[in-house]
């Protein structure tokens, strides 16, 4: 009986291919066998969002999938974000809000904003504010974030 | 997390031939949204784990078939929330699915695996109650239903034998039951419920009220008198028919959530702006 | 708009690292080699251990070695910030759920978690203290051995430090007061929850060793280890990497020393990331039980204030000594009273060792003493806000005799705060609106150094000591050295977090690192001026006095240059740099009873207006303004973000938070799922922050702390808005809307 995995998977438009124990979750395999370190790690228990990545399209914590299961997946981490070293425009506007302060949870923050403004690309600050609402911000009071979402939004959208 | 296997079949024979050869050692997989904490605090320590979202049948569908909404087994909670026919025809299902954690969690958490888990706080169990589902159960030696009412037993436990799986869960639509779902939690924020709780009204005046966290698994509970359901009967008429809904109710003594007289005070409260709400909305269909 | 230098509403330095994840937080840092470890803790508080058997856990392949006190110096090193008491490890007993009584070290985090799993250990439960009133049971058993206490008149107690303060006559003053008010409030326990979980690394370094640490105070953790392994601390480097997040929860030494003695026998790299629920058992806030007693005239004029204050503290002394003090010296606010008795006790418990959080005790006391001062102003029949008014000390009034005078026009804050909520204006039904006032001392003592190195190219590094947790101590920096050297902000690096390369600094906390540090900053800066200044003097055969420097700009007898310009002269075709050193100190005062006057004061005033849900005990913020006096913001965003952030952690400490300990003494609710703090979803409907500038702070160019202001108060004031509301008054926190109906169905 084996209890590893071989995993096949496309994360930031790169194939992966490896094999993993097939108890890891993804936000295993991303941090300590890929070396992507700027998914976080907090709750595991899938509360705090600090693991929030984009799996074919949809936000989901890392900490609550096995990596097995993204298999053949297409997987977008925070480091997918500026490929090209150029910041998007969520990054950006994070970033001229002031939303990112220690900083933890700004992947999370990012990625859960990223899924949102792809499905809506005009999102009311209601919407925003569901859309946050898995990732725990400790330091700021979540109010840059959303400006920050709503003025990329306009940004994307003009 | 202690080692396991990880298996994917691609057909529900597959799944099932692994269960049958694997028995207690073996672990369903769906969203995984509590199998993987469950794993990790080696709560369950499963030899395989069968991951069901390989499986054609059982892709993330919702589809009218026979005059009942079939519920595929990996639809997750997202997709609940986002369906046409669901927001129409069960509108508190969609409600209940939407506050089933975070969006990250409904774009992961099955309906079926909310059920199987048999948690008494599932948000999905009261709607599913009230709407009289089905579940659709498949084992080597074919399919039974079994409406979910029987299905749900107690904390963590459902009626489901070894060998067994669901593969669906199906609405009945030949009926109209307009329904309304609300909860109490700590905060506005994705919360575990302290009551879960699903009232429907229908037009012949039976009222169907669904409620739980405050006991071993979530009760339904019928008032078929017609004055919970009557538009015109006042508050004072209504409260103590109401209040006699709420008596298989068992709050936890002991819980960090809420205490017991408190849960116990809110029952009557939340059944009444739920039925409220299910009036207005019969009103509507009316 | 001004975007670089003093008052620019400048970018995050740092920040891009922020945003694509390139920011390496201590869990993300990769070194060769390295060892993975996992604690072996008891599922109870308090017990002895019997006997550890570790032979099943080293039979695992890929275990190293389980580290278990026998496998210390003896007796067992302890440490701590103010006591010397905290062991290693478990030293024969666990004195609280979650401390350590074990360690595997193993090849990776798989392994050395399955070999935790089989470490057997034997142990006895015994029974835990974990609330006041066992604590100060006649006859209660000890927390500690008296053996290893500072000796003193409690050391036969559970109570670890008694302060008395006041002035006046209390007593005689009493019988002048018109209305007197007596009530009891309580504070939960709580925990600071920075989203980054505390994470530790030690590694062989030639003859000594390096520690990484999501550290507060790099400084003091380098002495620790020096002290613990016995070696010197110029053999200690601490790298400690920008913490996801402090709150005060990452101020002292916790378990580093045990990772530096399991790398020192490892012979490599160990590291060691705490999961949130050890995070959880790692440190806590201090709850309190405050005895307030006010008593005023008719008219509102206070005429004493009296206050039993006991914080119930962690197993071990940690900060609880420092924190009952430095809370309840101020615990009469900022009024002007003319007699006020204070009596502060810091009580052992068998719980989970304390650091300050956010505020450092003062949210406790303010809790009470706005809360009674309501109380006493509804009696009275006299406007709430009008009794602060009254009673607020001007600008220059001394409000505790003998310290720090008020140091700013704090009725301008108050009179915001107030314009801002509308008050006097009728409330809509269903809502109503309180209004508080928090106030704290900033730091009594501090020392920091800072170099600035100006580059032949004209750019800067500036090393600082200061830990960047959030609140943007880069950026501020920056902009000192931009504004000064006249150079532009993206010219400036700072270098932070190794105490081998960045001199001394004291520590992070009491929002001083903008005024202290800040001012070291700007020292340094005049340092490089004043050499600039002598050498062109030099250059140009003329006095010194006769030229002078101003942000950035030389003056000279013959015209004006730009520094950047006068360093290009002065450097000349060798190059080479001009380095500033600067020093900027808050000396003690022994005689002080907390060693030091106030550097400065953080005062904010917080009105709210909100709705309560009568039938479920919700309560809805419906407008929450903050108005802080930060005499300058040196850098708008931040200071909105800062206040913003603590505006919410204070939602969350009034509305949701606390800790839930069993009979058994153990923590309940670790974790996210049953600790609650607020999400995007439990927000204030309407969140305003707004600063008083007068430039009348210590710091450069006037600036003040301004780190916790806007959650000193927000307690009170969310009470005191239920109250308005619905006529319940409630005196233990949270406002859960259990204890709201609770107090609601309890309503005369
Ligand atoms: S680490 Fe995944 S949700 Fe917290
Ligand atoms: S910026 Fe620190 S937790 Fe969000």
């Amino acid at each position: 009986m084996t209890d590893t995995f071989h995993l096949e998977f496309t994360v930031n438009g790169r194939l992966r291919v490896l094999d993993i124990a097939a108890s890891h979750t993804l936000l295993d395999v991303l941090r300590d066998d890929i070396g992507l370190t700027g998914t976080k790690e907090c709750c595991v228990v899938g509360e705090c969002g600090a693991c929030t990545v984009i799996v074919d399209g949809r936000s989901v914590n890392s900490c609550l999938m096995l990596a097995a299961e993204a298999d053949g997946a297409d997987v977008l981490t925070v480091e997918g974000l500026a490929p090209s070293g150029q910041l998007d425009a969520l990054q950006q506007a994070f970033l001229d809000t002031g939303a990112a302060q220690c900083g933890f949870c700004i992947p999370g923050q990012l990625m859960s904003a990223r899924a949102l403004l792809q499905r809506t690309p005009h999102p009311t600050p209601e919407q925003i504010n569901e859309a946050l609402a898995g990732t725990l911000c400790r330091c700021a009071g979540y109010e840059q974030s959303r400006q920050a979402v709503l003025a990329a939004a306009e940004e994307v959208g003009s | 997390m202690q080692a396991f296997r990880y298996l994917r079949p691609s057909t529900v024979e597959e799944a099932l031939a692994l269960l049958e050869e694997h028995g207690d050692k073996a672990r369903l997989l769906a969203g995984g949204t509590d199998l993987v904490i469950e794993l990790r605090n080696r709560w369950r320590t499963p030899e395989v784990v069968i991951d069901l979202k390989g499986i054609e049948e059982l892709r993330p569908s919702i589809r009218v078939e026979g005059g009942r909404l079939v519920i595929s087994a990996a639809t997750v909670m997202a997709d609940l929330e986002r369906d046409p026919v669901v927001a129409e025809r069960f509108p508190a299902l969609a409600e209940a699915a939407a506050v089933v954690g975070s969006v990250q969690i409904r774009n992961r958490a099955t309906l079926v695996g909310n059920i199987c888990n048999g948690s008494p706080a599932a948000d999905t169990t009261p709607p599913l109650l009230v709407y009289g589902a089905e579940m659709v159960i498949a084992s080597p030696k074919g399919r039974r239903r079994l409406s979910i009412d029987e299905f749900v037993l107690g904390p963590g436990k459902v009626a489901l034998g070894p060998g067994e799986m669901v593969v669906a869960i199906e609405l009945p639509m030949d009926r109209t039951i307009a329904a309304a779902y609300t909860r109490l939690t700590r905060r506005h924020g994705t919360d575990l419920a302290s009551i879960t709780l699903c009232c429907g009204v229908d037009a012949s005046g039976t009222t169907r009220v669904a409620y739980g966290s405050v006991g071993p698994r979530a009760w339904l509970v019928v008032d078929d008198t017609g004055v919970l359901a009557d538009p015109a009967a006042s508050r004072e008429a209504k409260a103590p028919v109401l209040a006699a809904l709420f008596a298989k109710a068992t709050p936890s003594k002991t819980s960090m959530r809420a205490g017991p007289e408190y849960r116990a005070a809110m029952l009557p409260v939340l059944g009444a702006r739920a039925l409220n709400t299910a009036i207005e909305r019969l009103g509507r269909t009316a | 708009m001004k975007d670089q230098g003093v008052g620019a509403r400048a970018q995050r330095i740092g920040g891009v690292g922020r945003v694509t994840g390139g920011q390496r937080y201590v869990a993300d840092i990769p070194l060769a080699d390295m060892l993975h470890a996992k604690l072996v803790t008891l599922d109870c508080a308090h017990a002895r251990i019997l006997s550890i058997d570790t032979s099943a856990a080293i039979a695992l392949p890929g275990v190293h070695f389980v580290m278990t006190p026998d496998d210390l110096p003896k007796p067992m090193p302890r440490f701590g910030p103010e006591y010397q008491d905290r062991p290693v490890m478990a030293d024969g007993e666990t004195k609280y759920h979650g401390e350590a009584v074990a360690a595997v070290v193993a090849d990776t985090k798989d392994i050395a978690e399955e070999a935790a799993l089989l470490v057997k250990v034997e142990y006895e439960v015994l029974p835990a203290i974990h609330t006041l009133e066992e604590a100060l049971a006649p006859g209660a058993e000890l927390v500690q051995d008296p053996a290893i206490r500072r000796p003193g008149p409690h050391i036969a107690s559970n109570i670890l430090s008694e302060y008395r303060f006041g002035w006046g006559d209390v007593d005689a003053a009493a019988a002048d007061a018109d209305i007197v008010v007596e009530n009891t409030y309580d504070w939960p326990s709580q925990t600071q929850f920075a989203i980054e979980p505390h994470g530790f690394i030690a590694a062989p370094d030639g003859d000594g060793i390096a520690v990484w640490s999501s550290i507060q105070h790099p400084y003091q953790l380098q002495k620790t280890v020096a002290k613990v392994l016995g070696i010197p601390m110029a053999k200690v480097r601490v790298f400690a990497p920008d913490p996801g997040g402090g709150f005060g929860g990452k101020q002292h030494t916790k378990l580093e020393p045990l990772v530096a003695f399991m790398a020192v026998r490892a012979g490599q790299p160990v590291r060691l990331i705490l999961t949130l629920e050890e995070a959880f058992q790692a440190v806590r806030s201090t709850g309190a039980r405050m005895r307030v007693r006010t008593g005023i005239k008719a008219d509102g004029t206070l005429v004493f204030q009296d206050f039993v204050n006991e914080f119930l503290v962690g197993c071990y002394g940690d900060t609880g000594d420092r924190v009952s003090a430095k809370g309840s010296f101020l615990s009469a606010g900022p009024y002007r009273t003319p007699a006020v008795r204070i009596v502060s006790r810091a009580v052992l418990s068998h719980t989970t060792p304390t650091h300050p959080m956010r505020g450092f005790g003062i949210p406790q006391v303010t809790w009470a003493r706005e809360s009674n001062l309501d109380e006493a102003a509804i009696a009275a029949g006299v406007d709430r806000l009008e009794i602060r008014l009254k009673n607020l000390v001007k600008y220059g009034e001394e409000h505790v005799p003998g310290d720090t005078p008020a140091d700013g026009d704090w009725a301008q804050t108050v009179r915001k705060a107030a314009e801002e909520i509308g008050w006097g204006t009728p409330v809509p039904p269903g809502r109503g609106r309180g209004i508080a006032i928090g106030l704290k001392s900033g730091p009594t003592t501090g020392l920091s150094y800072s170099t600035v190195r100006f580059l032949a190219d004209c750019s800067a590094i500036v090393f600082s000591g200061t830990s960047d947790m959030g609140q943007g101590a880069r950026t501020i920096y920056a902009q000192i050295v931009a504004e000064e050297l006249g150079i532009p902000l993206d010219s400036v690096s700072v270098v932070m977090g190794d105490t081998a390369v960045v001199p001394y600094d004291q520590q992070t906390s009491a929002s001083r690192s903008s005024v202290l540090m800040g001012n070291a900053v700007l020292n340094a800066c005049r340092d490089i001026q004043r050499k600039l200044k002598a050498r062109m003097a030099d250059m140009e055969g003329i006095e010194e006095a006769a030229i002078s420097v101003d942000r950035g700009v030389m003056r000279l007898p013959g015209g004006e240059e730009a520094l950047p310009a006068v360093l290009k002269k002065v450097l000349g075709r060798m190059g080479g740099e001009i380095v500033g050193n600067g020093e900027a100190r808050k000396d003690a005062l022994p005689e002080h009873p907390l060693g030091g006057t106030a550097l400065f004061f953080e005062f904010n005033c917080t009105a709210i207006e909100a709705e309560v849900d009568e039938e479920t005990g919700e309560t809805d913020i419906l407008r929450h303004v903050t108005v802080g006096d930060v005499g300058l913001a040196l850098n708008p965003i931040q200071v909105t973000g800062q206040d913003e952030g603590a505006a919410v952690m204070g939602v969350g400490l009034s509305l949701m938070e606390h800790l839930i300990w069993g009979d058994d003494g153990r923590t309940r609710n670790l974790g996210a799922i049953d600790y609650r703090i607020p999400t995007s979803l439990d927000l204030p409907r309407e969140l305003h922050s707004f600063s008083v500038e007068n430039g009348d702070g210590p710091g450069p160019y006037g600036v003040k702390g301004i780190s916790e202001g806007s959650l000193l108060c927000t307690a009170p004031a969310v009470a005191a808005a239920v109250r308005d509301a619905t006529g319940a008054v409630i005196r233990d926190l949270p406002l859960s809307p259990e204890r709201v109906w609770r107090a609601l169905q309890e309503r005369p």
